[in-house]
């Protein structure tokens, strides 16, 4: 009998047998274990079957006892057009920061922007970024924003606000304070605002001013303007104090230029030579070639004798031998071209001095640009004071501060707050309830810069557009919007910013193209010119060396390169944790001082001390009488009779409970050392010291100073390398040819090593097999000549990898979670600040092909890919660590505690006080969705961001091609502003990290540790300085190689 | 007659007059009478210690190891540093009772238990320091090759960790066995004195049913003679393993092939100190001086002497080896372990295991007890440094001086080495309070030979010239002659 067969499609009539299986086995799905082999067709299956119910109901046990808190996730109504759930968006945008600029890339997931990355297409920071800006994602979500206006110190309506405050404005005479404006739009809703009310004033103030330069410049050159620098044109560079690659205007653009002029290969020999004359340790002074140190007070005097010793070859007669030797050097080198001058004074006189030496020695129009300029920093200190004069005597109605804190960074501080009491209206659009705002009257919060449309203008016609990443997460409203609102505008500050630029561009496609980019530049090269020096340089000779001496101590008021001078930053988790460059020290600040100053108050670096956290506490004391209990911090290189200190600390508890300061935490405000010496604020005043009984903990993540002649780094002089570009591979050659030089192969010579000699002893160095890499095989190169240290690399490390911030308490452990630290080594004679060498190493997983952490594994949690990456299963680490003792390079971390909240342990979160707000639900938004949340009891290091060499591949084969050469750029390579490191796939020939290798920097490649042929997948670059010599390695010229207490 | 004869050179291993049953009475009653008030004070005390142990590392496993001192540098710090120590002090209890009895060695029947037993606890006590030091302590069974659903997915059978694993569970069973095997007789015994219900139903379940027949005995030494063949490579191989957890590694300092020889020395040296401290304690305590003698006492010291000079020998020959290796990193690790901001750990050592136990060469000092206490002591403290400063002073200063640290213990590193201290003697006293702390069948063995009152009978013969011994050797062997074939 047959039935009569319906087919359901018409590959069902074809194949008859075929479709009914899967139509039968719809649903099939195997079961995760071969049932048909090993259990039921097995001999024993009875066995088996025991096997699988005892483990799987023990496995059972264990998920079902651990209870995992349950998260809501609400999938979209409707789903946005651009947004797909696990795809990143990236948009273009603009980082501003008081005139501290950046053209970015927000990469956002979900709606959230969850990371920041330079801007490649800007000519000005060409795709460089800093620890500030790679932290800056982390300020959006920054618990302590205000969510709301407020008025009287009560919650309040922008409405009811806005109606207040448009009865005061007409009244008596205002202020609008700002820091620099960069925006040139912002600049048109200021200029119609102040048109409205022409009783309202606008002041610009930095809180760390340049207004010497400007006063200089505008006296000199008359434009009342910085010009720009071209760091990448200079042969020789002198320094008077900036320090230009960490805090000095605009250091990211300024990295990037250094570091074109110090990229050498032995087929390109130039190196620019780099000469600082500084009073403390900066990272400037560390890559500098030739260092002097001398008293913030005395630096007039090194400026005048280099000018002398540029325009008539005069001796100088300075205060040390080795200032005196290095101008001598400098104003030699300046004279053959390509010189370029720069100083960090903010004396009016100084900074003449300096254009005029730039105008002796040709610098304008060749390495100082005054056709474009840089409108990096326009706040002129007068303006402020007098401001404040005219409060005090009560003759202001009202006072708006924008992106400024005066009531802590004012260097009057104290004088400000009184005269602020007496301003009937004072507004306040700070983000966060700061020393300030809380002072004021109302409070309308500004958006952050992730949520607001915007643009700068660092040079003249140097266009970078901002837009938003994200949706304004509180009840806050734009600064140009309350502006507008006053002005008694319809328009939204939205509406008038596209406005604006449409007239700008011209077209909707070329605004959109605009968007697209962010940048809006001229074509070409950025155009370059001259001015015409009419400087009164002789006045300011004669005022600079009629100025009296002071015999004592000086304090140099500096920024750290994460906090800056306060503001957001100083409640920024990322940046608080982020070691200093130089003192290595986390959490606080500190007197830094020099070793001969320390054993003087017993406080020195040798010994048991270097190991020992608890500082010796010193009362500073400045002339003005503000005095305050600091603790101290050894820093060699420093000069003998100057003291530092970093703003950016001693903040309210208001600001976030990361910044929050009192006597046992969060350090003190220095801002009260600065000094007004009636045209410009002074970073600098004369103190006394007096040594307290007390102790304090200072968190140092870098105890020893030396790296001990070892071959973890190698350094040379220009002269050494350029006679003989070989001898480090002569080094490593007597090292390693002797595993080549089997009989077989070659005959055993010692000497150069080719890619034959590595590959052997990559071979014979081993008694195990040796695993063939095919395809892809991962490889990193940094060169010590290009690193400045900035530590860009370690923020944009954490933002990408999820890092965990441990707090003060831990660091002072040493359980620090840093994937990415940059070692910094000193050498030279503790005593004598002149001859300090510094050099700055980042360390990282070396992704060793033969890696000792991957033997001792008890359970193979840590082991190697096929593509050569040494990877971390989590989930199978069961925490002996053992893999951290035997890393040769100590750079796995193990999670100590429950940092983040990611384990079934409840309520054992660890906190601290300070670092708490990283697990607010509102902070963990920044957290990146591709890297596993790490949990208490895993080790965890390094992964070469195998999250974006992933993306990258897929990205390859979705397209159709090889994986291209810079297809995949790990976070730490990509914050980079100086391009020290490069990534890429060591297999293909075409890649940059393969021609660096073999080819163009052959002769500088070197592994760390290569001798115990752990094989690393990283290679260093030596370092190469354009100095007489190194004193690394002599134990008569590098007293640390001593320091064996 | 029936004619043992010992020279009277040797020192008789039981003084005074004892007859089988005296050494039955003497041993066994201490079990069957009520413990005294030390026993009490001591056991409180260790339970109250056990308890802060078991506080701390419960603290520590709620917590996490932050709340420890070890660090990104220092992985290990008191955690392994206690481990080592302890499976050294594990080792005197072995050898003892393996190694010394394939050598016929008399005297181990004095001390033989109790270093048995001692050995077991302080296995116990060194297993704990692996388990608690895991970061993720519930998945620690990840380290046993169990078949398992995940993947499978075995353990990493080239890390030395894995292989501590299977050498100390080894060496624990077959010391728990050896030991257990010889406290059968003896449960018997104490089953057969019993004269309460419950202690005689508690002992009659402990001995197996002993019945003491022929055949029990043959089996017993049958088997007392393959745990101890099985226990003696144990002996080196537990300790030579361990030391591979360090030998195999590329830090300067742990990298060393020394070691496995070198650990073991030390092991046994500081597991003879250990047992002297306990003997010297037990035995005045229990009142045991006449089974435990000086002379026992001086045997333990002599072999203490030596294993020391071996220790110290090895200290010395790394230093040595440091320096002919003229290899950087050796030379700096040895520079940084003398004279770093650890130096006072390397002198602890150098002091208290290589300089103070050559005072033992003096025998005077050999037989004084408060001495031989002191020098125990001392000893496990110069032994616990040895593992500091392997463990610590070479990882704190190894390849790479940007990373180096210091690490001190936090409160919780220390309560987990107190609370093993809890442990042991907790063991120790129950043990002490409910098993014989001497063999008394091994005892009663040598009893004829070695007891004081046997060999003093032997000085009638002693006396003779060797004529007229012959003489009542033959005129005995007529008469036992005569008995056996009267039978």
């Amino acid at each position: 009998m047959s039935q009569k067969q319906y087919w359901s499609g018409i590959e069902d009539l074809n194949n008859i047998n075929t479709p009914r299986e899967v139509v039968e086995n719809e649903f099939k799905e195997e079961l995760p274990f071969e049932l048909s082999d090993s259990l039921f067709g097995a001999t024993t299956p009875r066995r088996d079957f025991l096997k699988f119910l005892g483990f799987s109901t023990l496995a059972a046990t264990l998920v079902a006892s651990c209870e995992m808190p349950v998260r809501k996730a609400i999938p979209y109504a409707i789903k946005p057009e651009d947004i797909v759930p696990g795809v990143p968006n990236y948009y273009a945008s603009t980082f501003a920061d008081g005139g501290d600029y950046c053209a970015i890339v927000i990469k956002t997931r979900d709606g959230r922007p969850i990371k920041i990355e330079g801007n490649e297409m800007s000519s000005v920071t060409r795709g460089g970024t800093s620890a500030r800006v790679q932290a800056s994602v982390l300020n959006l979500y920054d618990k302590a924003r205000i969510r709301h206006p407020y008025a009287d110190g009560k919650e309040a309506t922008f409405a009811a606000i806005d109606g207040m405050i448009k009865e005061g404005l007409a009244a008596k005479p205002g202020y609008l304070v700002t820091s620099t404006v960069l925006s040139p739009s912002t600049k048109e809703v200021i200029a119609q605002f102040l048109a409205k009310y022409p009783n309202v004033k606008h002041v610009t103030y930095d809180a760390y001013s340049y207004s010497g330069m400007l006063l200089a410049n505008e006296a000199c050159y008359g434009k009342r303007t910085l010009p720009t620098y071209h760091f990448d044109k200079a042969q020789t560079i002198v320094s008077l104090g900036a320090d230009f690659l960490g805090t000095w205007i605009s250091p990211i653009e300024f990295s990037k230029g250094y570091s074109k002029g110090r990229k050498i290969s032995a087929k390109n020999k130039n190196l620019s030579r780099h000469y600082q004359v500084e009073a403390t340790h900066t990272i400037t002074g560390g890559a500098a070639d030739h260092r002097a140190t001398c008293k913030p007070s005395e630096m007039g005097k090194v400026a005048v004798a280099l000018y002398n010793a540029v325009v008539n070859g005069a001796a100088p007669s300075l205060p040390s031998k080795a200032l005196n030797e290095l101008v001598n050097k400098a104003a030699a080198d300046l004279k053959k071209g390509n010189g370029l001058v720069v100083g960090s004074s903010n004396d009016v006189n100084i900074q003449t001095v300096i254009n005029a030496i730039n105008d002796k020695i040709g610098a304008n129009g060749v390495t100082v640009n005054w056709t474009v300029t840089s409108n990096c920093k326009q706040g002129i200190d007068k303006g402020i004071v007098d401001m404040v004069a005219a409060m005090e005597a009560g003759q202001v109605g009202s006072v708006y501060m924008h992106g400024v804190n005066p009531v802590y960074d004012y260097f009057d501080n104290k004088k400000f707050a009184a005269a602020l009491a007496k301003v009937p209206v004072s507004v306040s659009f700070a983000d966060r309830m700061d020393e300030t705002a809380q002072k004021c009257k109302f409070v309308l919060p500004d958006h952050n810069f992730l949520e607001n449309w915007g643009d700068a203008e660092p040079k003249p016609n140097y266009i970078s557009l901002q837009q938003p990443g994200i949706a304004p997460l509180f009840k806050t409203r734009a600064f140009q919007d309350s502006l507008l609102t006053w002005t008694g505008a319809t328009q939204t500050w939205a509406d008038f910013w596209k406005e604006y630029w449409m007239k700008k561009t011209g077209s909707q496609d070329a605004f959109d193209k605009a968007l697209q980019d962010g940048i809006i530049e001229p074509a070409g090269e950025m155009a370059n010119g001259g001015a015409a020096f009419a400087g009164k340089t002789d006045e300011a000779i004669n005022n600079i060396q009629n100025k009296k001496p002071h015999a004592g101590v000086e304090l140099v008021v500096y920024q750290k390169i994460g906090i800056g001078t306060g503001g957001a930053w100083s409640n920024n988790p990322w940046l608080l944790e982020m070691p200093d460059p130089i003192t290595r020290a986390t959490w606080d600040n500190y007197l830094c001082v020099s070793p001969k100053r320390a054993k003087e108050l017993n406080a020195e670096l040798t010994g048991f001390s270097e190991v020992e956290s608890k500082k010796v506490v010193v009362t500073v004391k400045a002339e003005n009488g503000y005095s305050v209990n600091l603790p101290v911090v050894v820093v060699p290189g420093m000069h003998n009779d100057v003291v530092a200190v970093a703003v950016g600390f001693g903040r309210d508890k208001q600001v976030g409970r990361a910044a929050a300061s009192d006597d046992t935490k969060g350090g003190k405000n220095a801002f009260p050392f600065m000094v007004f010496n009636g045209v410009t604020t002074e970073h600098h005043s004369d103190v006394t010291i007096a040594k307290t009984d007390l102790k304090y903990d200072i968190a140092i993540t870098q105890t020893h100073n030396s790296y001990e002649a070892r071959p973890v780094v190698h350094e040379y002089t220009l002269a050494e390398f350029t006679k003989d570009p070989d001898a480090l591979l002569k080094e490593r050659g007597a090292e390693i040819s002797e595993f080549t030089a089997l009989p077989w192969i070659e005959e055993g010579k010692e000497g150069k090593i080719d890619s034959n000699k590595e590959e052997g002893y990559r071979e014979n160095g081993t008694l195990y097999p040796n695993y063939p890499y095919e395809g892809v095989k991962w490889g990193m190169s940094i060169d010590l000549n290009s690193c400045t240290g900035c530590g860009a690399c370690v923020v944009g490390c954490m933002a990408e990898n999820n890092v965990s911030v441990v707090g003060k308490d831990h660091v002072l452990k040493n359980h620090e979670m840093h994937w990415i630290r940059i070692d910094r080594y000193f050498s030279g004679m503790a005593d004598d600040p002149d001859t300090i060498q510094t050099v700055f190493q980042p360390m990282l997983c070396q992704h060793c092909d033969n890696a000792p952490c991957e033997n001792v594994c008890p359970v193979s949690a840590t082991n190697h890919s096929s593509e050569g990456l040494n990877q971390m299963a989590y989930n199978r680490c069961i925490g002996t660590k053992y893999c951290a003792n035997n890393c040769p390079y100590k750079v796995r971390h193990f999670n100590w505690m429950d940092w983040n909240g990611a384990d079934c342990f409840d309520d054992n979160l660890y906190e601290d006080g300070r670092r708490d707000d990283i697990n607010d639900d509102l902070t963990r938004m920044v957290l990146n969705p591709d890297v596993t949340v790490r949990s208490r009891g895993v080790m965890e290091k390094c992964s070469f961001c195998v999250q974006r060499l992933q993306e990258a591949k897929l990205v390859a084969k979705k397209e159709g091609h090889p994986l291209k050469d810079g297809g995949a750029k790990t976070a730490c390579q990509q914050a980079c502003p100086t391009d020290a490191i490069v990534f890429g796939n060591v297999k293909d020939t075409n890649s940059s990290i393969y021609k660096i290798r073999r080819q163009e920097q052959a002769e500088r490649t070197f592994y760390v540790l290569e001798h115990i042929h752990t094989l690393p997948s990283i290679n260093y670059l030596s370092k190469i300085r354009n100095t007489d010599e190194i004193n690394a390695m002599d134990e008569n010229k590098n007293e640390f190689l001593k320091y064996h207490i | 007659m029936h004619l043992k004869y010992e020279s009277f050179v040797r020192e008789p291993l039981v003084d005074n007059s004892k007859d089988y049953h005296e050494v039955s009475e003497d041993i066994v009653s201490p079990i069957e009478r009520k413990p005294g008030r030390m026993w009490y004070v001591g056991f409180i005390f260790s339970l109250i210690l056990l308890g802060f142990g078991i506080f701390s590392v419960s603290w520590s496993v709620y917590w996490g190891l932050g709340t420890w001192g070890v660090n990104r540098t220092i992985g290990w710090g008191w955690d392994i540093t206690n481990f080592v120590w302890w499976i050294g002090i594990g080792h005197a209890g072995t050898l003892i009772s393996a190694i010394l009895l394939l050598f016929r060695q008399g005297w181990r029947t004095g001390v033989n238990r109790a270093a048995e037993a001692m050995t077991i606890f302080a296995v116990m006590c060194a297993g704990q320091f692996p388990i608690w030091h895991m970061g993720r302590v519930w998945d620690g069974f990840w380290v046993l090759p169990l078949p398992n659903s995940r993947g499978p997915l075995w353990p990493n059978f080239d890390s030395p960790l894995l292989w501590d694993v299977f050498a100390i569970s080894t060496y624990f069973t077959v010391s728990l066995l050896f030991w257990y095997s010889g406290l059968v007789p003896d449960f018997a015994l104490i089953r057969d004195r019993a004269k309460t219900k419950f202690r005689k139903m508690a002992y009659g379940v402990a001995s197996f049913g002993w019945t003491g027949t022929a055949k029990n005995w043959q089996r017993m030494e049958a088997l007392a003679l393959v745990l101890a063949g099985l226990s003696t490579p144990l002996v080196l191989s537990v300790h030579t393993i361990v030391s591979f957890d360090f030998a195999t590694s590329v830090i300067p300092g742990w990298h060393t092939t020394i070691f496995p020889p070198y650990f073991v020395a030390g092991a046994v040296f500081s597991g003879f100190a250990m047992v002297n401290t306990l003997l010297v304690i037990t035995r005045r305590i229990l009142g045991l001086e006449e089974y435990i003698t000086i002379g026992h006492l001086e045997a333990m010291n002599k072999i203490i002497v030596l294993t020391g000079s071996i220790v110290g020998v090895a200290y010395l020959t790394e230093l040595f080896i440091s320096w002919y290796s003229q290899s950087w990193g050796e030379m700096a690790a040895f520079q940084w372990r003398i004279m770093g901001p650890y130096w006072w750990s390397y002198w602890a050592m150098m002091t208290c295991n290589v300089v103070s136990p050559q005072l033992f060469w003096v025998k005077k000092l050999r037989r004084n007890i408060p001495f031989t206490f002191v020098m125990s002591i001392v000893v496990n403290i110069g032994m616990w440094f040895e593992r500091f400063v392997i463990i610590v002073t070479s990882t704190y200063r190894d390849w790479v001086p940007g990373s180096w640290a210091y690490y001190s213990p936090t409160w919780p590193e220390v309560g987990f080495y107190l609370g093993t201290f809890g442990l042991f003697f907790t063991c120790y006293f129950l043990f002490a309070k409910y098993c014989p702390v001497i063999a008394i069948a091994e005892i009663k063995f040598v009893l004829k030979t070695s007891g004081e009152n046997y060999k003093k009978k032997m000085e009638a013969i002693d006396a003779m010239d060797a004529q007229e011994f012959i003489d009542s050797v033959h005129a005995h062997h007529g008469e036992e002659h005569h008995e056996v074939a009267a039978h």
